[in-house]
């Protein structure tokens, strides 16, 4: 008897299936690629901050040798890229930002384009600037979408309960104005496209770095008036998304316009300083935060108005609101609940989505206003929490259905194995000792979608999966990988459904013309629900395998098992034949038959109403982290020293990637609140680079103490939940509690760099700062 | 345009080349590459690499000073056991400098004829005393490191000149020097200020006081007035704050995007403050 032992990959430590390629550095980025006949496209973008364009004379940059193109607004149709169709590819009439793109060149050489670049002559009339985003709704503004004269460029609203009766019903009130900053993705790889027409049938083919190949066909389509079955989007590994990739920007129409004015493929890619300059950043947010609660802790009641910058044009910044929401309405059981948002037109930078979506926002705001009604109440952090945290079972008022919720265990798993309660005491009790060095500890806990959000009509993903003669499988997905470890988990979750080793998977995830429909790599949603479809395409596949076995062994279907690469017996193993010999038998015989399927998975999750109602998520995820911290009252410099983390992450499918995914969060989470800081001033970037944009650096990580609760999900994949942008979310607020515990000063502006927090706390002792 | 790439093996070869005129000097190039790259620097018609030149590494005592080369790199002031024995607040200064790869390839004459204000290796020079070997095919000069910087970027020297050495006396008994840089990262990070004090400490009382900022003013730049405030005295913790005040009174800084004017004076009171109480307490 030949008994092969049941194994599997779900919860180990595997290494990312495209590691090797990238620690040798030997992976092709769209940087690497290179066709024949390509040409260079540069863009040249304005020095103005606001301005009317009055003339464009491109006749000596047409006339130098080596240049295949030249386009100004005036070459291509008026159409508008973004959420509010608000941004033209190139400028015409105006330009509102620093960085608006107004002519584009191809050329035979990066050299040649950048000359011709020089050539072009502007001229401009400066219009007034519109900085201050509380300016823009104030009489007399500059308008800077004629579009919309009032400069506002989208609200949000939402509510439940009656939030008058909730204050009445309070014993304590707190309210405070929060300011959170302008950072960027700082993506390793700098944007870039290819753009290929075939010269006879005019198909387009891009080389792009989009999250969003299927929504993004069909932005190109609407823009180039193209239709989209026409257009292929093949997607090389990308240096970073992050959520910068998930708009369509006007970089990417102006290289096909190239392309297509000058009759040869161009490649586009950004400087580092472009990159700075003119992908999105983070949303900055002003937030007026009210909160009540009783006696004993219980909430009563949260009233937020909030005002985004919404720069020159519109792209996803304006639509976080639609998170952020979730975190006031939802994160803990507030019975009245009112949210108003209002994202104003100004000249300022405009921003996009950012891993978190707003929720690193709004958790800032809630967040402390937990740690400022427990001080005033007398009770501690952690219990304040417990008091109002969600459970299971829960529907919240905005209609959130928690079924598996690991809330609480997050938030008493991080504050014991911290020691959170004893140190939080000591720590408070130091402040008033002298010494320039005060340590603190602070506490923030999070909700954020983790089984997809269904922000669209469908939230689904599509899986085309093929077995070859040798037992070897290939997935294809609609499921983009960014660098998250998708195609990993992916094969280890059809690895457990077809008992086969990691290596006898491949995964295609790159092509338009290949892959099924996927709604893109967003919302933490590609393990939930690209992992549910493979899953959905690798069980068509073991009941086809299993019924075929079934007809040449004398046992049934469900009789039988896939383990190892072999058909055994489930009872006890036995091995019954090898998968390659039954797959070549079922190709090679009468009926000649392939096994390859196909699953489109739709999560059970609704697209909300008007009012903002319904269950958007399959799951939600669930964190608390605790960050513990110096502060330098000399300098105002806040060394983090440990984040311990607690996340329900549902389960543990690869337990290094997963790992990855916590430390790295917690990173930018930190760089968000010391650190990271895009300076803009009248509407000019002062820091578009990496010596005056500080990212955190290796000295910097903190020690880090992570665990996983693992509340297994009953609908997620193996009971995993997304966790994607988790990480991030709670730290700038953990932070901000610390400093709190440290020294006693509230800091609700960020970030918390150096001179701000010296600020603070000469302010705070009274002193005069200049 | 650069036409000519020279990378002579000998000082003489060297001071040729420059002698021929509109020429750029490369030693670890990690101030020219990115700079010129950026458009903010323009190299000559030729580059004279002088990272092959002999006999300009390292440091060594020459009679009652010590001799620096100008092709020292950054990490050899930080490991060369004979700098870190010797002159201990070069060795202070390089362990905030740049990065691993930064400090393998930049030089500490690139540092000099790069002449920032907040260059991290001048503050510590100032407050050493150094003077500057500069040789040209016509001859030998030194120039006191204190007189050399004439603005961001600009220094006394003429363009045929090379900086061959620089020369600091050898430490007396009970000197003492320590340096302080304020960034925002422990390492990697451009000072917002940084603060140098030397002196000899004799019975608790510091005498022959040299203090030096970098980062407030075009050039890094003595503090006179701290000096002032310090030299003779007990490092009591009212010369502490006479001092620090002192400091703080005498310097100009600027605002950018690295720092306020104020949170720089700030910072610099602060620092002295601390350098001090570090020397203090031994
Ligand atoms: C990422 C990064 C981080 C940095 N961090 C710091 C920091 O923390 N602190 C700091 O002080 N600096 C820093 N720098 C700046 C730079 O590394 C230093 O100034 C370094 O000492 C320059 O030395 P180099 O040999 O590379 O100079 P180069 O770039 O080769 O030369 C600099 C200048 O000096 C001239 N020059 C060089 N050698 C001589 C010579 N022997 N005689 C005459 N002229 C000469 C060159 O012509 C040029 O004008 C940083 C630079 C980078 C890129």
């Amino acid at each position: 008897m030949t008994v092969v032992a049941k194994s599997s990959l779900i919860g180990k430590r595997i290494p990312k299936m495209d590691a090797p390629e990238k620690a040798a550095g030997k992976t092709r980025y769209v940087q690497d690629i290179n066709l024949p006949g390509q040409l260079i496209g540069k863009i040249l973008r304005t020095d103005r901050v606001h301005a009317r364009i009055v003339s464009i004379d491109t006749a000596a940059a047409k006339a130098l040798p080596g240049v295949y193109a030249v386009l100004t607004a005036a070459d291509i149709p008026k159409r508008g890229l973004g959420v509010n169709k608000d941004n033209p590819p190139l400028k015409g009439d105006k330009v509102r930002t620093i960085r608006d793109e107004i002519a584009a060149v191809a050329a035979e050489t990066e050299e040649i384009a950048l000359e011709a670049l020089k050539l072009i002559k502007v001229v401009y009339e400066d219009l007034p600037i519109l900085a201050d985003p509380r300016q823009s709704t104030q009489p007399g503004a500059p308008v800077i979408q004629d579009a919309k004269p009032d400069n506002i460029a989208m609200t949000f609203d939402y509510a439940h309960g009656d939030v008058a009766q909730g204050e009445k019903e309070s014993d304590v009130v707190v309210e405070s104005e929060f300011y959170l900053h302008y950072v960027t993705h700082c993506c390793m790889g700098v944007s870039g496209i290819i753009a290929d027409f075939e010269p006879t049938s005019g198909n387009l083919t891009l080389y792009s770095n989009t999250q969003v190949p299927f929504l993004h066909k069909r932005e190109f389509s609407e823009v180039l008036g193209m239709d989209p079955g026409r257009i292929r989007i093949i997607q090389p590994p990308i240096g970073g998304g992050f959520g910068s990739k998930l708009d369509i920007y006007p970089f990417e129409p102006i290289a096909v316009y190239l392309a297509k004015a000058a009759r040869r493929p161009v490649k586009l890619v950004f400087t580092r300083e472009e990159e700075f300059l003119a992908s999105p950043t983070r949303q900055p947010a002003l937030c007026r935060l009210r909160s009540g609660a009783k006696k004993d802790g219980t909430l009563t009641f949260r009233a937020v108005d909030i005002l985004l910058d919404n720069g020159g044009y519109t792209s996803w910044g304006a639509t976080i609101p639609f998170v952020m929401m979730q975190t006031f309405s939802s994160l803990y059981r507030v019975p009245h609940c009112l949210f108003h948002t209002k994202a104003v037109y100004s000249n300022n930078p405009y921003a996009g989505s950012f891993r978190g979506y707003g929720n690193l926002q709004a958790t800032f705001t809630v967040e402390q206003h937990m740690d400022m009604l427990a001080e005033k109440l007398g009770l501690d952090p952690l219990a304040i929490r417990m008091k109002n945290a969600q459970e299971s079972g829960e529907v919240t008022g905005q209609g959130m259905v928690f079924t598996s919720c690991g809330f609480k265990e997050c938030l008493t798993t991080a504050a014991s194995r911290s020691d959170f309660a004893r140190k939080f005491t000591d720590y408070a009790q130091q402040q008033s000792k002298p010494g320039n060095k005060k340590r603190g500890i602070g506490l923030a806990a999070m909700i954020h979608v983790g089984g997809g959000a269904k922000i669209y009509p469908s939230d689904g993903c599509g899986t085309i999966l093929k077995m070859d003669d040798f037992g070897h499988v290939t997935i294809m997905t609609g499921a983009s990988e960014i660098g998250q470890g998708s195609e990993t988990v992916l094969a280890q979750l059809v690895c457990e459904e077809l008992g086969l080793p990691l290596d006898a998977v491949s995964v295609v995830n790159n092509d338009t013309e290949v892959t099924p429909w996927d709604v893109g790599v967003h919302a933490s949603r590609t393990t939930f629900i690209a992992g549910n479809s493979a899953i959905g395409a690798a069980r068509k596949a073991k009941d086809k395998i299993l019924n075929a076995a079934a007809k040449v062994t004398n046992m049934t279907a469900d009789q039988l098992e896939m383990r190892g690469g072999f058909v055994v017996r489930a009872a006890d193993g036995e091995m019954v034949m090898p998968l390659p010999k039954l797959l070549r038998s079922l190709h090679f015989s009468d009926k000649a038959e392939l096994v390859m399927t196909t699953h489109y998975y739709e999560p059970s999750s609704v697209h909300q109403d008007k009012k903002f109602m319904g269950n958007v998520s399959a799951t939600y995820a669930w964190a608390a982290q605790i960050c513990e911290i110096e502060v330098d009252t000399d300098t105002g410099i806040v060394t983090l020293e440990k984040v311990t983390a607690a996340h329900d992450v549902g389960r543990v499918l690869n337990r290094m990637g997963l790992e990855g995914q916590i430390e790295g969060g917690i990173v930018m989470g930190q760089g968000y609140a010391l650190t990271e800081d895009l300076m803009v001033r009248q509407g000019k970037v002062l820091n578009p680079g990496f010596r005056d944009y500080k990212l955190v650096t290796a000295p910097e990580i903190p020690e880090m103490d992570i665990s996983f609760i693992e509340s297994m999900d009953g609908e997620g994949p193996q009971g995993a939940k997304g966790v994607g942008e988790a990480p991030a979310i709670c730290m700038a607020a953990a932070i901000a509690n610390a400093i709190h515990n440290a020294t006693g000063v509230r800091l609700t502006r960020l970030p918390f760099s150096p001179e701000n927090v010296y600020r603070a706390l000469v302010t705070a002792k009274g002193g005069v700062v200049e | 345009m650069v036409e000519r790439y020279l990378a002579p093996t000998t000082l003489d070869e060297a001071l040729k080349a420059l002698a021929a005129g509109d020429a750029t000097i490369v030693a670890g190039g990690t101030d020219v590459m990115p700079q010129s790259q950026a458009g903010r620097f323009k190299l000559g018609r030729t580059l004279v690499n002088i990272r092959r030149v002999a006999g300009l590494q390292g440091g060594a005592k020459e009679g009652d000073e010590i001799r620096l080369g100008a092709l020292t790199t950054i990490s050899q002031l930080r490991e060369d056991a004979f700098i870190a024995k010797t002159l201990p607040v070069l060795a202070e200064a390089a362990d905030h400098f740049a990065s691993v790869q930064i400090r393998n390839m930049g030089t500490l004459g690139g540092n000099i004829g790069n002449a920032s204000p907040a260059g991290d290796t001048l503050v510590p020079l100032l407050v050493l005393d150094a003077v500057v070997e500069l040789r040209s095919a016509k001859g030998m000069r030194r120039l006191r490191l204190d007189e050399f910087f004439t603005g961001p970027g600009k220094t006394k020297r003429t363009p045929d000149e090379l900086i061959t050495n620089i020369f600091v006396p050898a430490p007396k008994p009970g000197f003492v020097a320590r340096f302080a840089k304020f960034g925002t990262r422990p390492a990697l990070d451009i000072s917002a200020v940084s603060v140098g004090i030397a002196g000899i400490v004799k019975d608790g009382k510091i005498s022959n006081v040299r203090v030096a900022y970098g980062a407030v003013a075009p050039t890094p730049v003595r503090g006179r007035a701290a000096e002032a405030a310090l030299e003779g005295k007990t490092l009591d913790a009212a010369t502490l704050a006479a001092a620090a005040k002192a400091a703080q009174g005498e310097v100009k800084p600027i605002s950018d995007r690295r720092a306020t004017a104020w949170y720089r004076r700030e910072m610099i009171h602060n620092l002295v403050k601390k350098v001090l109480a570090d020397v203090a307490h031994g």
